[in-house]
C-alpha cells in the first residue's frame, strides 16, 4: 500500500473533529497521570532523600515499573481495575514516577552542604529548610524529570488503546484493525504523527514551564 | 518501548552504586534474580493449583509457554545484536565527520524518533509492507537503532578534550586515539544505550503479536481476546520477569565491563 | 516551648550589642573515634569582645566554634550566653538569635540579594516594611547600594560583594552574638585586606561578642581583642591579647605558630606616633606620606615600597608633623611601647 497525499487530506478533513477529540484525550490522560505522579514522587522523594535504605528501595522499585513492557503492566490491570482509563492512568503513573522521584532526590541532595549549613545557623527548622531552600533550588531538575516522564508516557499512552484506553492510540488501533482497507493507512499515519506532533508540542512546553517557574537566580 | 533513561541527552542522572570490583558480586547484586524466581515460583504454583477449562489448558503448558519464549527472546537478540553490529560504527563514523550540521541532523532525527510511538512504527509497517516475523524485526532493528547511535556518538564526545589533547601530543594517530582512548572511555556510555536498547526491544516483542510475530504477546492478547485473566496474567508476568532479568544482565556487564578507574 | 525558655530567648535576643559567653567543660565525642574532637574546652567571653580561635586545621576550632549555635551537639559540658543554657533552648529560635557567617558563604542562589537578607527577619515575623527597612539600612552599612543591589541574585556579585552581603544578612535581626568561620578565607589578599578593614570599623560600631575562626595568624593579629592559640583536641595554648601573644608566647607550639617574623607582625599594633619621629625636614622628597593614624607596620610597608630613606608624617589636616625611617622603626621594636586596641583603629 503506498500513500495517497490527497486521500489523507481529505481523511482530515473529513475526520478532523475525532482528530481534536482524540488528541485532547490523549493529552488529558497524561497531564493526569503526571499531576499525580508528581505529586507522589515529589512526596516520595521529600521522605526519602536523606534516608539511604528507604532511597535506593524507592528507587529500585521504580525503576522495575519502568522495566516492565507497557503492555504486560496494561494486561496486568486489568484483572484488578478493568479496561478503559483506569488501567492507563495507573500505568502512566508507574511509568512516571522513576524519572520524578529520582531527580527530586538528586535534586535535593544536590543542594550544598555550605547552603545546607547557612540555612540551619540562621534557625530555619529542617522542614523550612526542605520547603524555602532545597525544593526551589531542586525544582529545575524535578521538571526535568517530569518533562522526561512526560514523553515516556505520551508514547505508553498509545498502547493503552489496546485496554480501551483513550487517546490517538484508537486510530493506530483502527489501522490495524482495518488492515488492507484504503484507510487503514490514513489511520495508523495519522494517529502516529499525532502523537509525535504532541510529543514536540509538550516538551517545548516545558521549557516555557521551567523559564517561568525558575528563580532567575539559578538559570545558566 | 519505555526504557530506563541512560545517555547525557536526558539529564537524569544515574545511581552510582556498585562502581568497584569489589561490589559487583555483593549481595545487592542477586536481589533482582531472587524476586524474579519468587514471582516465577508463585506464578507456577498459582497455575498448578486452577483447574484449567480447555482453552486455558491449550496454551497454559510447557511446550506452548517454551514456543513463545523463545519467540519473544529471539526477536530480542536477533534485533539488539543487529542494532549493535549496525549502530555503533554508524556511531563511530559520524562522530568523526567534522559536518557539525550532519550531527545536528542526525541527534535531531534521533530525538524525534524517541517520540515516535513503538506500536505505531510497528504497525505501520505492517499496512506499508507486510505483517509477520521481519516486519516485527525491521520495526525493533529501526526502533533501537537510535539509543544506540545516539550513545555511541554522546560517549565519544563527552570524553575529556585534556585527555585526547594529551593522546595527540604523545604522538597518537587518529586512529590510535579512537581505538585506544576515545572508544574504551565511551564504553560504559554506548552499553547503556545497549542495554536501553535491550530492554526496549523485550517491550517492543511484546506487541509485535498485533502483527502476527509472535512471542508472548500472543497470550496477553489471546487471554484478554478470549476472558482468560490465568493466560493473560502468565504472558504479563513472563515478559515482566524477562524484562527485569534482560535488565540484570545488561547491568552486570556494564559493572564488569566499565574500564577500570572510573 | 515552656514559657522560661522563652523569656530566655528574649533575653538573649533583647540584646543586640554583645552578650557574655561562657563555655564549661565542652567535650564533642564522635562515636568510632579514638579521641575527641574537642576536650575539656572552657572560655569565658566578655560582652563585645572579638574573640579569634586561631589552630592548624583539624584542631577542632570551627566545631568548638559550631557548638556554640549547635549546629554540633556537644556530647558533655555547659554553654551558655548572658547565664541562659543553651542547651536547653530550641536550636532553631537559637540559632535566629545568633548571627552565623561560613567561608563558603551560602547565599542561597534562588533568592534575591534583599530576600537574603530578609531570611531571618522572615523566620522571626517582622513585617514587611520592616524587614525593607533593615535590609537597606545593612545594605548600606556594608558599603553596598541598596538601589543597585537589593534585586540582583548572588551569582550576579563578586566574591567580595558576596562576602558583605554574608555579613549583612548575619547582622539582619542585629543578634547579640555573631559566630564567622573563616569568613574572608576565600577572598583574594587585596579583598581581604579590604572586607578585615570595613569589618572593624563595622565592630567598632556595633559592638558585638563575636566568635571569629581563622588559621591565618596574621588574620587574628589584625582583628582580635584576644587570640585562643589553639592546638590538638581544641586545647588552648595560649589567650591573651595580641600583643601579649606576641611579645611572650607560652610555649614552643605558640612561637612555631607565630612563625617567624614576630618583630614584623608586632609592627601592625603599633601607632606611627610611638616612634621618635625624625625633623620633617629629613623626609625624602616624593610626595609619598604616612599619617599619624596608621601603624609602624603601614611606614614600613611605604619605605619599602619606595625605597626611600625617609618619609613625612602627616595629620589629618595633611599637615607635615615629623618623618620616620627604618632606624627609627627599629628603635620602637627595642624599647617598652604602647599598644594601639585593635578595634579602635584598623
Amino acid at each position: 500500500m503506498t500513500l495517497d497525499l490527497n486521500g489523507l487530506l481529505a481523511f482530515w478533513a473529513r475526520r478532523w473533529d475525532d482528530i481534536l477529540e482524540l488528541l485532547g484525550e490523549h493529552l488529558t490522560v497524561v497531564v493526569v497521570a503526571l499531576a499525580i505522579a508528581m505529586v507522589i514522587g515529589v512526596g516520595v522523594g521529600m521522605l526519602v532523600w536523606d534516608k539511604p535504605l528507604p532511597r535506593s528501595a524507592v528507587i529500585a522499585a521504580a525503576g522495575v515499573a519502568l522495566t516492565i513492557p507497557s503492555l504486560a503492566l496494561l494486561a496486568l490491570l486489568i484483572p484488578a481495575v478493568g479496561l478503559g482509563w483506569t488501567p492507563t492512568v495507573i500505568a502512566l503513573v508507574m511509568y512516571s514516577l522513576l524519572p520524578i522521584v529520582r531527580n527530586t532526590i538528586v535534586g535535593l541532595r544536590e543542594v550544598s552542604p555550605a547552603i545546607m549549613e547557612s540555612a540551619l545557623g540562621m534557625g530555619m527548622t529542617p522542614l523550612t529548610v526542605l520547603l524555602r531552600v532545597q525544593l526551589p533550588m531542586a525544582w529545575p531538575i524535578i521538571l526535568t524529570g517530569v518533562r522526561v516522564a512526560a514523553q515516556l508516557t505520551i508514547g505508553v499512552a498509545a498502547i493503552a488503546a489496546y485496554v480501551a484506553g483513550p487517546g490517538l492510540g484508537q486510530f493506530i488501533f483502527q489501522g490495524l484493525s482495518s488492515l488492507g482497507s484504503k484507510n487503514a493507512l490514513n489511520f495508523a499515519l495519522t494517529g502516529t504523527l499525532g502523537v509525535v506532533l504532541l510529543a514536540l508540542v509538550v516538551d517545548a512546553a516545558f521549557v516555557g514551564v521551567t523559564r517561568s517557574t525558575t528563580s532567575r537566580g539559578l538559570r545558566a | 518501548m519505555v526504557f530506563p533513561t541512560a545517555t547525557s541527552a536526558t539529564p537524569v542522572v544515574r545511581s552510582r552504586t556498585a562502581r568497584r570490583s569489589d561490589e559487583i558480586w555483593s549481595i545487592k547484586r542477586f536481589m533482582t534474580p531472587a524476586v524474579v524466581l519468587l514471582v516465577l515460583v508463585a506464578l507456577f504454583v498459582g497455575l498448578s493449583n486452577m483447574t484449567l477449562d480447555s482453552i486455558e489448558s491449550r496454551t497454559l503448558n510447557a511446550d506452548y509457554i517454551i514456543a513463545r519464549v523463545r519467540e519473544h527472546l529471539g526477536l530480542t537478540v536477533v534485533a539488539s545484536a543487529l542494532v549493535a553490529v549496525l549502530a555503533i560504527p554508524t556511531g563511530i563514523l559520524l562522530s568523526r565527520t567534522r559536518s557539525r550540521t550532519l550531527k545536528a541532523i542526525v541527534l535531531g532525527i534521533a530525538n524525534v524518533g524517541q517520540a515516535t510511538p513503538a506500536v505505531g512504527v510497528i504497525i505501520l509497517l505492517a499496512i506499508l509492507w507486510q505483517t509477520g516475523y521481519f516486519t516485527a524485526l525491521v520495526g525493533l532493528v529501526v526502533y533501537s537503532f537510535l539509543p544506540v547511535l545516539r550513545n555511541t556518538m554522546i560517549g565519544l564526545q563527552q570524553v575529556d578534550e585534556n585527555v585526547r589533547e594529551s593522546a595527540f601530543g604523545m604522538g597518537m594517530t587518529q586512529n590510535q586515539v579512537l581505538f585506544r582512548i576515545e572508544l574504551p572511555l565511551a564504553v560504559p556510555v554506548i552499553l547503556a544505550g545497549l542495554r536501553t536498547s535491550l530492554v526496549f526491544c523485550v517491550g517492543v516483542a511484546t506487541i509485535a503479536t498485533f502483527i502476527n510475530a509472535g512471542g508472548l504477546g500472543d497470550m496477553i492478547v489471546n487471554g484478554l481476546k478470549l476472558q482468560r485473566y490465568p493466560v493473560l496474567v502468565t504472558g504479563a508476568v513472563l515478559v515482566a520477569c524477562i524484562a527485569l532479568l534482560i535488565d540484570w544482565v545488561a547491568a552486570t556487564a556494564e559493572d564488569v565491563m566499565r574500564p577500570r578507574g572510573t | 516551648m515552656p514559657k522560661q525558655l522563652n523569656t530566655a530567648l528574649l533575653q538573649i535576643a533583647g540584646k543586640t550589642s554583645g552578650a557574655l559567653i561562657e563555655l564549661n567543660n565542652v567535650t564533642k565525642q564522635y562515636p568510632n573515634q579514638p579521641v575527641a574532637a574537642v576536650q575539656n574546652f572552657s572560655m569565658t567571653v566578655q560582652p563585645g569582645e572579638l574573640i579569634m580561635f586561631v589552630g592548624p586545621s583539624g584542631c577542632g576550632k570551627t566545631t568548638t566554634m559550631k557548638m556554640i549555635n549547635r549546629i554540633i551537639e556537644p556530647t558533655s559540658g555547659s554553654i551558655s550566653i548572658d547565664g541562659r543554657d543553651v542547651l536547653s533552648l530550641d536550636p532553631s529560635e537559637l540559632r535566629r538569635h545568633i548571627g552565623y557567617v561560613i567561608q563558603q558563604i551560602g547565599l542561597f542562589p534562588h533568592m534575591t540579594i534583599a530576600e537574603n537578607i530578609g531570611v531571618v527577619p522572615k523566620l522571626l515575623n517582622w513585617s514587611k516594611d520592616k524587614t525593607a527597612d533593615r535590609v537597606h539600612e545593612l545594605l548600606t552599612t556594608v558599603g553596598l547600594e541598596p538601589g543597585d543591589f537589593a534585586h540582583r541574585y548572588p551569582k550576579q556579585l563578586s566574591g567580595g560583594q558576596q562576602q558583605r552581603v554574608g555579613v549583612a544578612r548575619a547582622l539582619a535581626a542585629d543578634p547579640p552574638v555573631m559566630l564567622m568561620d573563616e569568613p574572608f578565607g576565600a577572598t583574594d589578599p587585596i579583598t581581604r585586606e579590604k572586607l578585615q578593614a570595613e569589618f572593624l570599623r563595622l565592630q567598632a560600631s556595633i559592638g558585638k561578642t563575636i566568635i571569629f575562626v581563622t588559621h591565618d595568624f596574621d588574620e587574628a593579629v589584625r582583628l582580635g581583642d584576644r587570640i585562643a592559640v589553639l592546638s590538638n583536641r581544641s586545647q588552648i595554648e595560649q589567650f591573651d591579647t595580641p600583643a601579649n601573644i606576641l611579645a611572650n608566647p607560652a610555649n614552643d607550639y605558640v612561637s612555631s605558630f607565630i612563625g617567624l617574623g614576630t618583630a614584623i607582625k608586632r609592627l601592625v599594633l603599633i601607632p606611627v606616633t610611638a616612634a621618635r619621629l625624625g625633623p620633617a625636614s629629613a623626609a625624602s622628597k616624593g610626595g609619598t606620606t604616612v599619617r599619624t593614624t596608621d601603624s609602624l607596620r603601614d611606614a614600613l610597608d611605604s619605605l619599602v615600597l619606595t625605597g626611600l630613606p625617609a618619609l613625612a608624617v602627616v595629620d589629618e589636616l595633611n599637615k607635615a608633623v615629623g618623618s620616620i625611617s627604618v632606624d627609627q622603626i627599629s628603635a620602637v621594636l627595642g624599647a617598652e611601647v604602647p599598644i594601639l586596641t585593635p578595634t579602635a583603629e584598623a
